[in-house]
């Protein structure tokens, strides 16, 4: 029997593994790591472009009238954060700053913006990396169940359930889940990261759970987790519908597949067929899509922070684009554009893991 | 039909998703409940859970402007006088003992407690209260306005002497205010403190008091993260009565959360954002104070340069006499009244219920036929947010809606906060709408502002050439008021001539309002900036 794929399966070379796949991996991480300075140049290019269109500047944002009235502060405001000088100036030394790692002082928070990432992200880790867990677990055994049973009732219930997902704000269910889960049923926290009568742990990863665990604070620990409980499910609910979706259709195309048709005639157990085959060749779309939805978790929760008063980068990002703080603008901007890009190169190394024959082309 | 065993192992790993998390759905609340026997827990005396929605930029009494930074400066930092509850007519003694003015109102001597230590046991001398004072004027900050013409020195240990470059009555009250808190000079000096004339630019203090607390109030400063929460604790060198919570968390919560979170509370919560709509159906049992203290206003530009229209002071009585003020009052919520002069109800010196502004719409047809303008068009430019539990939106539709029944076209031009600040203080927005609040609770304040060639006046362009001689002697009256009396009367006077002639049309009051739990004491809202008296909030 022939198949579609096999001549791609005729790829492989010897000299492709040992040494030879070892330098190959090695040109490619250097390749990417080539377009990921670009791509984090023109990050810094066009944000800091964008800022400059905006109307208004942090001056009028941070200065009081009395401030802006006197010549000689407006003066010292603009030399302080060198808005005296030309724009591409200003450029230039923004990177001459950040090839040494200093990503400036926030206008907002006067205090150093990678400090202010270094704070935010964990907290926005803490959610988004449960979230996402949970998203993948469920998203692939549901979309699996819809496309094993595809046409059937359960295969409704899940397209419907997918539908109503994608298609729910997210700032409508994080209100639903508090009001239902806290104010209904009393069975949730109302939000933050901890209840107000506990001190956060020691400060070790940033992540309260995980910083409560080394410390050996138990209470804490069980407060962090509860307070973890709500946000997670929000954002679960609203990547598990992608997944569902994408994973339903990888499969679809699967199980299409005369090798799928074959490896049943040969009688084997239908668990043995999903697992071993119909799982593993309909995951590459999957982790593609799992990987930006990650990526979008970590970035884009801004209205899920705001209503569960978390105080995590997407927090830290409306703050700094409505004071108009250019320093942490392009510093979130960065941060993002670093976290898709790594999350695309384990993307491209997981291919590999899972399917040799885009390892090996 | 067979089941198979994949879809035994989704239906398992759905339910254990489910078990995991309702398993960690066991939490009563993040407010009270408070148990005890494990490391990372607060004091036995209690937390006192204050939700706020954040507006702050500092905890540095110098730099603090904003609402949620002057309720934590005024727990930490003691001022030489204080208000106590919501009355703010009459100042209380608090790091002062005694003091008195000269004749004309321009000299004032304080004379302080002699036990009073800051929160690191060194004492507080006259000395601290003078540099305090004197580099809040000289950073010019968004708070310096406050003190602008006033000066301090210690001639001793125990007498400050603040004076004023002009008569002004209002010092003490002034000196009240969460900006004019002592710092620990000796210790804010070591850190980039300075009251030097050019302290705007040579002081770098601001970060080290935005993590550190060098005040004599009952409270301390444990941490502060503007995105998320300010934690205070008890000050244990407090020269006074101790507060009776060890622990004070205003943390950041959306508005329509605090309702939902002090509608559960076990106890000893604080909301200080359900104003308005928000108060509707709030449950029994809970605790308000409130007290109308914002006025809500529109401006149009006197410049022919930026509008032949709203510089027309024909078109400005058209619209003043469309305006529904009752009707926009009620989309305020209960506690809003439709505004009668500027200066809102709490302040001695608002105009009386029975001067309250009504439509005419005869009026308004009359005012614009004088005007000359056929079908005139304006674009209200305002900032897109929801203040106080209201939508900014709703009343600018409002707007648009009254002036429309007297033939009058306002487009809704919705900014930005940033960007309508930034276009603000450009100065040359045709017709903007925003609410207002004063610089302390003082009504005079507002002619510093508002008279004619003062800030905001001149940012709609009305320069005292354009104003009548009468306006410009009314505010003068006001500034030279020394007896609290007669100023009240010379402020009513102003305000009936801004009515008449003036580019500011004032809408409403509305209210600030502190809703707590019942088990709480001392949480009465106060017009004085602070909001509550965190250092005066009790149980029982």
């Amino acid at each position: 029997m022939t198949t579609s794929a096999l001549p791609a399966v005729r790829a492989p070379r010897r000299t492709a593994r040992g040494s030879g796949s070892a330098h190959t991996l090695g040109r490619f991480l250097l390749r990417r790591l080539v377009i990921t300075v670009f791509l984090l140049l023109g990050v810094t290019a066009v944000t800091f472009l964008l800022v400059q269109l905006v109307p208004g500047d942090s001056m009028t944002a941070t200065l009081s009238e009395t401030a802006l009235a006197d010549p000689e502060v407006v003066a010292a405001y603009r030399a302080k954060w060198g808005l005296d000088e030309p724009l591409l100036t200003q450029y230039g030394i923004y990177l001459s700053n950040l090839l040494q790692g200093d990503l400036g002082v926030s206008t907002q928070t006067g205090r150093p913006v990678l400090g202010d990432l270094l704070t935010y992200v964990p907290a926005t880790l803490e959610i988004a990396l449960p979230a996402m867990v949970l998203s993948v677990v469920i998203g692939t055994a549901v979309g699996l169940y819809a496309a094993v049973r595809q046409g059937r009732a359960g295969d409704q219930v899940v397209r419907v359930g997918t539908l109503l997902g994608l298609s729910t704000p997210p700032f409508w269910l994080s209100l639903v889940a508090l009001y239902v889960f806290f104010y209904l049923l009393g069975v949730a926290p109302s939000g933050g990261r901890l209840s107000t009568y506990l001190s956060p742990p020691p400060r070790v990863t940033g992540m309260f759970t995980l910083d409560a665990l080394l410390a050996g604070q138990w209470m804490v620990w069980w407060d962090a987790v509860q307070h973890l409980v709500l946000p997670v499910a929000v954002l679960t609910c609203l990547t598990v519908a992608t997944l569902v979706r994408f994973v339903r259709s990888a499969m679809l195309e699967v199980l299409d597949q005369d090798y799928i048709a074959a490896a049943r005639a040969k009688g084997l157990p239908t668990s043995v067929v999903l697992r071993r085959h119909v799982l593993r060749a309909g995951l590459v779309p999957v982790i593609t899509v799992s990987g930006l939805a990650f990526a979008a978790l970590l970035s884009g929760t801004v209205l899920v922070e705001q209503i569960f008063s978390w105080p995590g980068v997407g927090q830290y990002a409306y703050r700094a684009a409505s004071g108009l703080d250019l320093p942490a603008v392009i510093g979130v901007g960065l941060f993002v554009a670093v976290v898709y890009t790594i999350v695309n190169l384990v993307v491209d190394l997981l291919y590999g893991v899972i399917d040799p024959r885009i390892r090996l082309s | 039909m067979r089941h198979h065993p994949a879809r035994r192992r989704s239906v398992a790993a759905l339910a254990g998703a489910a078990t995991l998390a309702l398993a960690g759905c066991t939490a009563g609340g993040s407010q009270g409940g408070e148990p005890s026997g494990d490391d990372g827990e607060a004091p036995s005396g209690g937390t006192l859970t204050v939700s706020t929605s954040f507006v702050i930029n500092s905890i540095d009494p110098g730099q603090v402007y904003e609402a949620t930074g002057a309720l934590a400066v005024h727990a930490m930092y003691d001022t030489l006088v204080t208000f106590e509850g919501s009355d703010v007519t009459t100042p209380v003694p608090l790091l002062a003992e005694s003091w008195e003015a000269n004749d004309d109102a321009t000299e004032f001597t304080f004379t302080l407690r002699d036990d009073v230590t800051f929160s690191d046991g060194s004492e507080l001398t006259a000395q601290d209260v003078a540099f305090s004072i004197n580099r809040l004027h000289n950073l010019a900050g968004s708070p310096s306005v406050t003190v602008e013409g006033l000066s301090a020195a210690a001639p001793s240990d125990d007498v400050v002497v603040v004076t004023s470059e002009t008569p002004n009555p209002n010092v003490p009250t002034i000196l009240a205010m969460p900006a004019a808190g002592v710092l620990n000079s000796e210790e804010a000096t070591a850190n980039g403190a300075t009251d030097a004339e050019d302290a705007a630019t040579t002081d770098s203090a601001t970060a080290f008091l935005d993590g550190a607390s060098l005040g004599s109030g009952p409270y301390v400063l444990d941490s502060f993260d503007p995105a998320s929460e300010i934690v205070l604790t008890a000050n244990p060198e407090y020269w006074g009565d101790a507060p009776e919570f060890d622990r004070v968390v205003i943390q950041n919560t959306e508005a329509q959360n605090q309702k939902l979170a002090i509608e559960r509370a076990d106890g000893a919560m604080i909301a200080l954002d359900l104003s308005g709509r928000l108060l509707d159906g709030l449950a029994e049992g809970l605790q308000t104070s409130a007290s109308q203290d914002t006025f809500y206003f529109v401006t149009l530009h006197q410049d022919p340069a930026v509008s032949e229209v709203t510089s027309n002071p024909e078109f400005v009585q058209a619209l003043r006499a469309s305006i529904d003020y009752a009707g926009l009052a009620a989309l305020f919520g209960e506690d809003a009244r439709p505004a009668a002069g500027m200066v809102p109800t709490a302040f001695p010196g608002a105009l009386s219920e029975d001067e309250v502004q009504v439509q005419d719409l005869d009026a308004a047809a009359d005012h614009l036929a004088a005007s000359g303008l056929t079908d005139p068009t304006v674009s209200l430019m305002f900032p897109a947010m929801t203040y106080r539990g209201v939508d900014l939106a709703t009343i600018a539709t409002k707007i648009q809606n009254d002036a429309a029944q007297a033939g009058i076209t306002i487009e809704l031009d919705p900014q930005p906060i940033a960007a309508f600040l930034d276009a603000q203080s450009a100065g040359n927005v045709a017709f903007r709408f925003s609410p207002q609040s004063l610089n302390y609770p003082v009504a005079s304040s507002l002619v510093n502002n508002f008279a004619p060639g003062q800030p905001s006046a001149m940012r709609s362009g009305w320069s005292a050439d354009l104003a009548s001689p009468e306006m410009i002697a009314a505010g003068d009256a006001v500034t030279a008021s020394i007896d609290p009396d007669e100023q009240v009367t010379a402020m009513q006077e102003w305000q009936r001539l801004l009515n008449a002639e003036s580019p500011f049309i004032t809408l409403a009051y509305n209210s600030g309002t502190v809703v707590a739990t019942a088990d709480l004491s001392g949480a009465d809202y106060s017009p004085a900036g602070w909001q509550v008296d965190l250092r005066a909030v009790g149980r029982g």
